[in-house]
């Protein structure tokens, strides 16, 4: 497989992406950027030797490069083998205590730490947990109990994902109260990170005087659902919506469902900044998934535009790529992403519904550095960071973020005018205030002594003259003076 | 000279700087308009090279040229507007009063925007109020020296040059919406004449 990774890679695909790679910079405009992923390799029905995929809804990675393939349309979940080259198993169903028993359009695909497979299988109404050989069935976890619940309330998974603690999230149909948690005795507690709907004033303002038929047509104000999910090692939890104002929709949840996620300056979280009304590319990123790379960044997959947008934990953006097309690289109808840590980098696998196919993602030089930096800054490692936003820097001189890199490097190392110099390319006001303070006592303790003498010389010299003025009979000199004198 | 002195006492002084230029003739428009172009001057500069910490003015975006003209209709559109609001509100003060208040008035905001733009290099972040503080002695200072002109070069009680003041916004509204009319009107004159010309050579 990695051969014929690298053949394709030399020849059509990686000459030039399919796709404009890009970025917003401070003021919001956008920044063409080299292609921070290119398409490596397709894999479909037809590469891995099984009848062709139909609408899959969901991938998986496991460590050692196995893909799992939630192949919803044919109610099966596709197992290949170390190198995603050939399926190596086809899950279709498990033994369920002595009965033979179906997957009905398995929607959601997770791998515990353990390597359990946790699958939403959404028609038969449960999430089953299978062990690693796929055969063996671990636990069910169906007919959610709560108060909160309606009576007549249908459970429906369509994403699934476990943390390292066996606890089991669950994103199910019409379910706007939140990420679904089961324990890992398989009872439901409760629900997590639920997203408040808020309401403008405006939109107060025409429910007030809209009449009562208008109020009973009108849209309800409901919260937006969740769309993916994945989990970091820390046991957080990232997990994507689709938000109407296209700013909020990655969050970051802490064990108390807390959303712990943090906007850069742009505030932004959400995809594309500025997106026009109306025309063939107008309104906001629908971010379908979400997927956690490692060391703070995470990508979110949007279907709106069929782009990838990758920010850091500070909530910088860090790169776009990615678009609508036949092309290989580019989708039709992206549904889900996840990344793989293969033995020569990362990958991201990109799963395309409509096609039925994942394309595999390579990063290049410039995302490897970007990575590579940001992991270090990510790690309390700024000091080696630098060389690497040099490089970076080196293939995009607009890089906002190389600049305020360096400059966080060099503030940390007492060169406060290089640091100032590098955090006002970076527009990074917060720390070129810390480097221009620190420059300033600088200048200040070095020259203290001059500016003092000169203070005090300068007042004495007006003494005098003022006196000399004064016994000459306070003759006006200046219209101000005299002025002054007049009151 | 005389007269630049008259100008500096204005800014100084307002009420007695006032009358001698509205009543001994040492007020001067040319002088006005120096010092309309002396601010807008200053303005840019405050928008170009105020420090990094205080200043989120993209300096590619700032053009001095479109910003003087911008300036310079927002002062014509005051004189007119305080113009005809004052002459049916037997003001005494001719257009050339007002115009010489108005631009006089400016000088201390000119100055303020200066004086905050070599300030705010020396300050880091936490202590933008005393930019901010520069600026606000500089808009007070031209609200004042401005009201103290108009008063003085009309002749009017202090609640009367209020009241004007006010007036003057509707007019300044009023102007723009009549100047919009007649171009549309203009055009749609101007479309006329132009069809019967071409008609006359189709038919000719």
């Amino acid at each position: 497989m990695a051969a014929v990774f690298m053949i394709i890679s030399q020849t059509a695909l990686a000459d030039a992406a399919p796709y404009q790679s890009y970025t917003y910079d401070y003021r919001e405009n956008v920044v063409l950027t080299p292609a921070p992923y290119l398409p490596e390799a397709i894999i479909n029905g037809a590469s891995l030797g099984v009848t062709p995929l139909n609408q899959p809804r969901d991938i998986a990675v496991s460590g050692d490069g196995r893909l799992y393939i939630a192949d919803s349309g044919n109610n099966r979940i596709v197992v290949t083998d170390a190198g995603m080259s050939r399926a190596e198993t086809i899950i279709t169903g498990f033994d369920n205590n002595g009965f033979a028993d179906k997957l009905s359009a398995p929607t959601g695909v997770a791998l515990s730490d353990d390597g359990e497979l946790y699958i939403a299988d959404s028609k038969n109404r449960r999430i089953v947990a299978l062990g690693a050989d796929g055969r063996t069935l671990v636990k069910v976890f169906e007919n959610p109990e709560h108060e909160a619940l309606p009576a007549d309330f249908v459970f429906t998974p369509l994403r699934v994902a476990v943390d390292y603690a066996g606890r089991v999230y669950v994103i199910a149909q019409n379910m706007f109260q939140g990420i679904m948690v089961f324990e890992p005795d398989g009872a439901f507690t409760g629900f997590f990170g639920t997203i408040n709907v808020t309401v403008t004033l405006w939109q107060r303002f025409w429910r007030a005087i809209a009449s009562k038929e208008e109020r009973a047509n009108a849209r309800l104000f409901v919260p937006t659902e969740f769309t993916g999910l994945d989990v970091d090692p820390y046991g957080f939890v990232y997990a994507s919506n689709m938000d109407p104002q296209g700013v909020k929709a990655a969050r970051r949840l802490n064990p108390k469902g807390e959303d712990v996620a943090i906007a850069g300056v742009s505030g932004n979280l959400g995809g594309d900044i500025g997106v026009e009304v109306e025309g063939p590319y107008a309104g906001v990123s629908r971010i379908v998934d979400v997927a956690y790379q490692g060391r703070g960044i995470y990508s979110l997959l949007d279907s709106q535009r069929g782009r990838i947008f990758t920010y850091d934990r500070e909530g910088d953006l860090l790169y776009i790529f990615g678009g609508l097309g036949g092309q290989a690289g580019t989708f039709r109808s992206p549904t889900a992403i996840e990344y793989m840590d293969g033995g020569d980098g990362s990958r991201l696998l990109a799963l395309d519904y409509a096609r039925g196919d994942i394309t595999v993602f390579q990063p290049t030089e410039y995302g490897a550095l970007i990575n590579e930096a940001v992991g270090l800054r990510f790690d309390g490692d700024e000091t080696l960071a630098v060389s690497k936003w040099r490089e970076a820097l080196r293939l995009n001189e607009n890089l906002e973020l190389a600049n305020v890199g360096i400059g966080k490097a060099y503030l940390a190392s007492g060169d406060n005018r290089n640091a100032m110099r590098y955090l006002k390319l970076g527009m990074s006001r917060q720390y070129y205030s810390v480097a221009f303070r620190r420059y300033r006592n600088e200048i200040l303790k070095a020259n203290l002594g001059g500016i003092l003498t000169a203070a005090v010389s300068l007042a004495v010299i007006m003494v005098i003259v003022r006196a000399v003025l004064r016994r000459r009979g306070g003759q006006r000199v200046e219209p101000e003076a005299g002025l002054m004198d007049d009151g | 000279m005389d007269k630049v002195r008259a100008m500096f006492r204005a800014v100084t002084r307002p009420i007695d700087g006032f009358y001698e230029i509205r009543y001994r003739g040492k007020g001067s428009v040319a002088l006005a308009v120096l010092a309309a172009v002396l601010f807008s001057a200053c303005y840019t500069a405050n928008r170009i090279f105020a420090s990094f910490v205080v200043n989120d003015v993209d300096p590619r975006s700032v053009n001095g040229l479109l910003e003087m003209s911008g300036i310079f209709v927002m002062l014509a559109l005051f004189a007119a507007g305080n113009w005809s609001v004052t002459c049916l509100l037997d003001g005494e003060g001719r257009l050339r009063d007002i115009v010489t208040a108005t631009g006089y008035a400016l000088l201390p905001m000119a100055a303020a925007t200066i004086l905050a733009m070599f300030v705010s290099q020396f300050i880091a972040s936490g202590e933008e109020v005393f930019y901010t503080l520069i600026l606000a002695v500089g808009v007070a200072w031209t609200a004042m020296l401005l009201l103290a002109g108009i008063m003085t070069a009309h002749n009017y009680t202090l609640l009367k040059t209020l009241v004007t003041l006010a007036l003057t916004v509707l007019a300044m509204f009023a102007l723009v919406f009549f100047a919009l009319l007649l171009a549309n009107m203009a055009r749609q004159v101007y479309v006329f004449f132009y069809s019967i010309y071409i008609e006359l050579i189709f038919r000719v």
